[in-house]
């Protein structure tokens, strides 16, 4: 059963790099993140129950709670960047380039 | 400090200072200049006249060691300074003639625009001669040797701002480029050759006999295209007569007590190695007469003042040459010795009599001058050149005469006969055009510091020669004995050598009454035609243009156009435009765009989980 | 057996909600996708015994965590034309799949390969809050305490970041 819980956290993991990576909308980036987020979460519980040990259970409290304080700049940033752009584009955000 | 090295550095330092303050302040004072020249130039001077008295009264040896240079196993190549008899003497005219062409020169340039620099370059110039005349190997004299073409390049092209000045610089140079390929040739060549030690004279010359017999003479030789560059002999004499486009002190200092006897201090230097290759010897007594008799030949009709005693110089230098192939290496030093003094006289009359006239230059034009105390001066050095007894060349050159006769070459010692004629002729020709004629230019004369030190010069070129009286006359050859050089010339015998002056002398006073005859208060060197072969300087000029100026040119252009331009600028500009065009291309992942950023890192994740699966399949 | 359907069928809720999710062109599409992405995975946590945590997804990411993303959209008011204009959207959507596709195919070899399943019994107090609370008290009280001071920053930062600039 653990092998099922490891592979569909894989493959979670897998959507959302593909979300992170091939879409635009800044939203949709920071949701893609949390995905990450879930699908860690999801394989330290498998395992933490496989082993029957609370350790890994506490460490993915932690996770989210680190996803909730990430949770809360993403929002002010969605709202300084819009305010700034009026627009959601990730490329648009790109002074990490340098001047052009 | 050893004395050495004090007289070699006080020009570097008074070079360095004028260069300095020419620099910073351009408008110093010209006392400024002239302080330092005079410093750097009069302390050397001084102490070359300290080192001659020690070397000649006490017969000592002055070895300053420097620094090692380079040491390679058992073999080094040290920074030494080494005045031996040999270089005593070499000092003991050039470095005060140095410090009167200096002085002459204060005159000379007088409120001229460059006046710093030209110092700069004099000063210079002076120290690399130390150098090469104090070298205790050939390395460091080659170093010497380099350094008075480089400042000579600068001096004789002082007046940059006349291209054809530049052309004469850049003909010397590239004119003593061939010579100094020789000289590096040979050097090569020695230090195959050198079994161990050090590149010592003195360890060559201990070395000398456990050489290979062709090789030595192939270093000779070759040593002795670099004393025809140096020393403009056929064929490496055309830049010489164009070298005249410099300042006059500078033919003064350089034509004819400095630079130009290099190549016959250097043969003299290797007197051993010559002494064992006795047809390299033969060729550098034929070229050297030779070129004595091309050269007064040429200056037979020459015009312009200053050429006339190029050639006159290359001439004499022509008399060294036959010298040292007899093997009478110190008469030809003697001769080198009279030579300065005198030929420095001439070029600073000439100088003089130039700056009086307004830079006029032709003969023909300077007809009928009026400079009484010039007059008397240059009477008595051309009275020197042409080998009037008592004046100090009539032994120095009837020393070589003597020598010739002995040597049994009769060619030599005809050319050489001819050519002192010859020397008569043009000698006479020139004065009497200038100041016997009947029209008359009258003009200022020069100032004291020009005129002192060219009335030191007169009274050295009628006494030097008194240095080595020939033993004809009860004398016992001073300098002969005191430079101890291996000369292989026999003595002549007493009878002949009388004979011989008396021929000799006889002779050109029958020469100088003819040229009395034919130019004092006539108007022939106006009216004479002047073309055919002499006066056009045998087309030698022409000739090296046309057969190997223009090849080298035609060569060069190809490779300037087709190699150079077309391959190698349009390879490196098209590599140059690809690796642009690349950083483009490759700029575009850098854009600031942090998705991108990260498909790269997914990349390199993916590519390492591929990588590690297929390297350890095998363990799975 | 009837966890193994259970599991089944949130697996595959959450996957297809999650492609939604990624996929989708307007982010409140996304955001509710993705609040099903987030209850499937809390039941999937039910269905492993951790009860505490299986109430703390529900409650901080499906409810505080997505509200807060729902009030953003609609506090900014998004319209259609300040999204991004995703044209090449699907074609990006594909190739990096085909890029990560390796990179699953490999783990999930790996973990078929591997012999981790233990199967041990939990106990009966496992993933309760007790278990959790004495856990997290005792042995993990430092990194609790980390958390604690990050969170301040976090909030200190959000409030400096959305302030308005004079």
């Amino acid at each position: 059963m653990l092998k099922a819980y490891m592979i569909l956290s894989i493959l979670l993991f897998s959507i959302g790099i593909v979300g992170l990576i091939s879409r635009r909308n800044i939203i949709v980036i920071y949701m893609s993140i949390e995905l990450l987020l879930n699908a860690v979460n999801l394989s330290l519980i498998a395992i933490s129950a496989d082993l029957a040990e609370s350790s890994a259970q506490v460490m993915s409290l932690i996770i989210i709670a680190i996803a909730a304080s990430e949770a809360a700049l993403f929002m002010s940033l969605f709202v300084v960047l819009f305010r700034n752009r009026a627009s959601l584009d990730a490329n648009l955000f790109n002074i990490l380039g340098g001047k052009k | 400090m050893s004395v050495l090295a004090i007289l070699l550095l006080a020009p570097l330092v008074s070079a360095l200072l004028i260069f300095l303050i020419n620099i910073l302040f351009p408008y110093a004072k010209q006392y400024l200049y002239t302080f330092f020249a005079l410093m750097g130039s009069g302390v050397s001077g001084l102490l070359a006249l300290y080192v001659g008295y020690y070397s000649y009264f006490e017969k000592e040896v002055f070895i300053s060691h420097l620094f090692t240079w380079l040491s390679i196993g058992n073999f080094s190549i040290e920074v030494a300074l080494k005045a031996d008899a040999l270089g005593s003497f070499m000092l003991l005219f050039v470095a005060p003639v140095s410090f009167l062409i200096h002085i002459y020169a204060t005159g000379y340039m007088d409120k001229d625009k460059s006046y710093g620099r030209f110092f700069a370059y004099f000063n210079l110039f002076i120290f690399f001669m130390f150098l090469l005349v104090l070298a205790d190997n050939p390395i460091i004299m080659f170093i010497g040797w380099e350094g008075v073409g480089l400042t000579s390049y600068a001096l004789i092209g002082f007046y940059f701002k006349d291209i054809q000045n530049t052309y004469a610089g850049n003909k010397a140079f590239i004119v003593n480029r061939i010579g100094d390929f020789g000289f590096l040739s040979a050097l090569m060549l020695l230090f195959l050759e050198i079994p161990s030690g050090g590149f010592s004279f003195s360890n060559i010359f201990l070395n000398l006999a456990q050489m290979e017999p062709s090789s030595l003479t192939l270093i000779a030789f070759l040593l002795f295209v670099g004393a025809m560059g140096k020393s403009a002999q056929i064929p490496l004499f055309v830049w010489l007569p164009d070298a005249m486009a410099g300042p006059t002190p500078v033919s003064a200092l350089i034509h004819a007590a400095t630079m130009v006897t290099a190549g016959v201090y250097m043969v003299a230097r290797f007197a051993p190695l010559y002494n064992m290759t006795p047809e390299i010897s033969l060729i550098i007594s034929y070229v050297g007469a030779l070129s004595a008799l091309l050269a007064a030949l040429i200056a037979t009709r020459q015009y312009d003042i200053k050429k006339i005693l190029a050639y006159s110089t290359m001439s004499q230098l022509g008399f060294m040459f036959m010298a040292l192939g007899a093997g009478a290496y110190s008469t030809a030093l003697f001769h080198m010795f009279t030579h300065a003094f005198f030929k420095a006289l001439l070029f600073m009359a000439a100088g003089a009599i130039i700056v009086a006239y307004h830079h006029k230059q032709d003969i023909r034009e300077l007809r009928g001058i009026q400079l009484p105390k010039i007059f008397k001066m240059m009477a008595i050095a051309s009275l020197t050149i042409v080998a009037i007894p008592p004046f100090s060349a009539f032994f120095s050159k009837d020393a070589i005469m003597g020598a010739l006769f002995v040597n049994g070459h009769v060619g030599i010692f005809m050319m050489a006969f001819v050519t002192s004629m010859l020397t008569a002729y043009y000698m006479s020709r020139m004065m009497f055009v200038l100041f016997f004629s009947k029209s008359k230019q009258e003009a200022m004369e020069s100032p004291k510091s020009m005129l002192f030190p060219m009335m030191l010069l007169a009274i050295l070129s009628v006494f030097a020669g008194f240095l080595n009286f020939p033993e004809v006359f009860g004398g016992n050859m001073h300098i002969s004995h005191w430079l101890g050089l291996p000369d292989r010339a026999v003595l002549i015998p007493h009878a002949k050598e009388l004979a011989l002056m008396g021929i000799n002398t006889f002779f050109v006073l029958l020469v100088i009454y003819n040229a009395y005859r034919k130019y004092a208060y006539t108007e022939t060197i106006v009216t004479q035609h002047n073309d055919g072969l002499v006066a056009n300087k045998f087309y030698i000029d022409a000739l090296y243009q046309r057969f190997i100026v223009a090849p080298i040119a035609i060569i060069s252009h190809f490779f300037e156009k087709w190699v150079s331009q077309f391959l190698i600028d349009n390879a490196i500009n098209w590599s140059a435009f690809g690796y642009f065009k690349l950083g483009e291309i490759v700029a575009k992942a850098e854009n600031g765009n942090v998705r991108l950023y990260a498909l790269y890192m997914l990349f390199g994740v993916v590519f390492g989980f591929v990588y590690l699966y297929w390297s350890l399949r095998g363990a799975l | 057996m009837q966890n193994e359907i259970l599991f089944t069928v949130l697996a595959l809720i959450a996957i297809v909600s999650s492609i939604v999710m990624i996929s989708a062109h307007r982010p409140i599409d996304s955001a509710l996708s993705f609040i099903v992405t987030l209850i499937s995975i809390a039941a999937l946590f039910g269905l492993l015994n951790a009860s505490f945590l299986f109430v703390v997804q529900i409650i901080i990411y499906a409810g505080a965590i997505l509200s807060l993303i729902l009030f953003i959209i609609m506090f900014l008011n998004i319209k259609d034309e300040n999204l991004p204009d995703e044209k090449y959207k699907n074609r990006w959507l594909l190739a990096t799949s085909v890029i990560v596709a390796p990179f699953s195919a490999i783990l999930i070899d790996l973990i078929l390969r591997s012999d981790i399943a233990t199967n041990s019994v939990p106990s009966e107090s496992f993933g309760g809050i007790k278990d959790v609370g004495l856990m997290l008290f005792s042995k993990w009280i430092l990194p609790f305490e980390l958390v604690s001071i990050l969170l301040l920053v976090a909030l200190v930062g959000a409030v400096t970041l959305s302030k308005r600039s004079e």
